[in-house]
């Protein structure tokens, strides 16, 4: 075997390893980011749900105001929620101009992966419907 | 020899650009899922922000945002007086605005248009929620005002 073979062999080598890595570093990623996606839908989810349902305003007659926070219904509220199969837990801002920031609910474990979503909202408050901020940080159980 | 030898390296040299090429998009292709999940919810940001200003009032009145700026395009005589509606417009705008984005909201009736904070520079993408509101007008008859809320993202 001359010495160009093997330098030709140890290039192929190389080329064959580093396909392999290529495809199984790839791979990992699109896991990572098919996990992060996921928790990005379930915190949409979760939001939706929350402003449309959970914590939504009822009026006296009954009659439900979605998108209008109730901050009375946080009371009772359970902060985990399955979503599409997988448990998340998350936690709740709510603020409203010139307010300060207050959150609700469980705090966020360390080094584990989260996902923020902040959106407006109306907030029922001393009988008036003011504008607000209303954010869940919502993580795997 | 000397043909075989250049055609091994050509061959290598080309599954060397295949390689970096089939990495570079392997990688690209996956991040997919995850812009879209974004774009979600910027959409999501957009219908929130347009709910938001359909419920909340005009701080004191008791007529909502979009109402008000609709009663401004149609009655003579609204609820809340323009200058008034359009600063606080504005600053609920800039309040509901996440950061780094910017919103507009456009109401038209009949030819006449009324714009809140129209002047945005030119956007990288934009999300749209178009909606009415229906008011009673002067003579008692009801009015539909086409709203559209734009939510600007410059990044």
């Amino acid at each position: 075997m001359t010495l160009t073979q093997i330098l030709k062999m140890l290039v192929a080598c190389i080329l064959v390893i580093t396909f392999i890595l290529v495809t199984a570093s790839a791979y990992r990623q699109h896991r990572t980011i098919s996990a992060l996606a996921k928790l990005t839908d379930a915190t949409s989810s979760i939001v939706t749900n929350l402003a449309v349902d959970e914590l939504a305003h009822v009026d006296e007659t009954g009659d439900k105001y979605s998108h209008v926070i109730d901050p009375d219904r946080l009371e009772n509220l359970t902060f985990k929620r399955e979503v599409g199969g997988e448990n998340f837990e998350f936690q709740i801002s709510l603020c409203y101009q010139g307010s300060e920031n207050r959150t609700f609910g469980p705090a966020l474990p360390e080094n584990r992966t989260s996902c923020s979503l902040v959106v407006a909202c109306s907030l029922w408050l001393n009988d008036r419907f003011l504008p607000a901020k209303f954010g869940v940080i919502a993580w795997y159980a | 020899m000397k043909q075989d030898g250049v055609a091994d390296i050509l061959a290598m040299a080309f599954m060397s650009v295949l390689l970096i090429l089939g990495a570079v998009l392997m990688h690209a292709y996956s991040l997919r899922p995850l812009r879209a999940a974004t774009d979600r919810q910027l959409e999501l940001k957009c219908e929130h922000i347009y709910k938001a200003l359909e419920t909340a009032w005009v701080e004191p009145y008791t007529v909502s945002f979009l109402r008000a700026a609709a009663e401004n395009l149609v009655l003579e005589h609204p609820t809340v007086p323009g200058p008034y509606l359009r600063s606080a417009m504005e600053n609920a705008l800039g309040y509901l605005s996440p950061p780094d984005y910017e919103i507009s909201a456009t109401l038209t009736h009949d030819g006449g248009t009324l714009i809140f904070n129209e002047n945005i520079g030119p956007p990288s993408k934009q999300f749209v929620r178009s909606g009415a509101v229906t008011i009673t007008g002067a003579g008692g008859e009801n009015v539909v005002v086409q709203v559209v809320v734009r939510l600007f993202s410059f990044s």
